[in-house]
């Protein structure tokens, strides 16, 4: 049962056909982690925030630099030094105090991440390499709960979605790495693929809509063109594969 | 028969900023191999030196991924190819 404020506060989304109050108390009810507080990070805990879902667990270890801040859009100038979890959480916990959010100031490695996922229904990828990615996948693929996958550079973007056990999974379409790097970005192209993300964790939650699974979404800011790509769950998949150890 | 290929931004340098081009091929290979015909120096942003795709790339027919043929797949006239990089930024 939603209280009063609550009612008011989400008025516009409870209108939303086949979202409801039902809807709304879902959202209430998840707890969502979100790894990385940076570009995909910063559209991506506003709106999931501002949407009220119960519980969002941000994980990042970095501070915020000058540098973040023509795309990180949580981290202010005032901000720079801080870590960039504290300058996230303050924000957000004025956006809507309802919410209850959790920062850790950690970096993702292979041996905290079952640990910093454990609790948590859905986990959002918004990080700047691909081992890290790798990492999220496999523990979503493990852990059995669906996994949002966001990237971006310069003006181009992507996304999709993994049910674990039922769709391709990140590992299915990647099988290699490429270099960290210090890469190009515009803050408006993951302003868009992190509100892609939010918007396919929202409807999970609620249950309404259909799912970028087993599709790879290319977003192409230049020309605004979205390419979709059709996917297939790989059977030697190294994550979700039958050899697999999940 | 006649294939299009559609490049990644990132090609574009190795094109003349040329995003489609037309090539002729009954696998993915052989229209990868005429594109490198066409764009010589496109062959190190696709290949590593043992010609094999770099495992960064993609090349989806007609929307589908390749893999795992990947080179060897098929392809007919009038199908369409994307070739795409990984992107990691966040």
């Amino acid at each position: 049962m939603l209280t009063k404020d609550e009612r008011e506060r989400y008025e516009r989304q409870i209108m939303i056909r086949g979202f409801g109050q039902e809807g709304q108390g879902r959202l209430r009810q998840a707890k969502v982690f979100i790894a990385g507080a940076g570009g995909l990070g910063s559209p991506l805990a506003t709106y999931l925030t501002a949407a009220g879902v119960g519980r969002i667990r941000i994980v990042d270890g970095d501070k915020v630099e000058l540098s973040n801040l023509n795309r990180q859009v949580l981290h202010w100038t005032k901000d720079i030094g801080e870590r960039k979890i504290d300058s996230a959480t303050q924000k957000l916990r004025e956006l809507n105090p309802e919410v209850k959010i959790e920062a850790i100031g950690e970096m993702i490695t292979e041996a905290n991440i079952s640990q910093l996922v454990a609790g948590f229904d859905l986990i959002v990828d918004a990080m700047d390499n691909m081992p890290t990615r790798y990492i999220l996948n496999k523990v979503a693929i493990e852990k059995g709960v669906p996994f949002f996958h966001g990237a971006v550079y310069g003006f181009e973007g992507r996304a999709m979605t993994v049910i674990p056990g039922k769709t391709a999974c990140l590992r299915c379409v990647y099988r290699g790495v490429i270099p960290q790097e210090k890469f190009p970005v515009i803050g408006v192209t993951p302003a868009v693929i992190g509100c892609i993300q939010a918007t396919e964790v929202i409807k999970y939650i609620v249950g309404i809509g259909q799912l970028l699974t087993n599709k790879l979404l290319v977003y192409d800011g230049l020309n605004i063109k979205f390419t979709e790509f059709k996917l297939k769950k790989d059977p030697n998949c190294e994550h979700c594969g039958k050899d697999s150890k999940k | 028969m006649s294939v299009r290929i559609n490049l990644h931004p990132n090609l574009l340098q190795f094109t003349d900023d040329q995003a489609i081009v037309e090539v002729n091929g009954s696998t993915v290979g052989e229209c990868l191999g005429e594109l490198v015909k066409q764009f010589p120096q496109i062959k190190g942003g696709l290949f590593d030196k043992n010609g094999k795709l770099l495992n960064y790339v993609d090349v989806y027919v007609n929307h589908e991924s390749s893999y795992p043929e990947e080179l060897a797949k098929p392809v007919k006239d009038g199908d369409e190819l994307h070739i795409t990089l990984m992107i990691a930024g966040g």
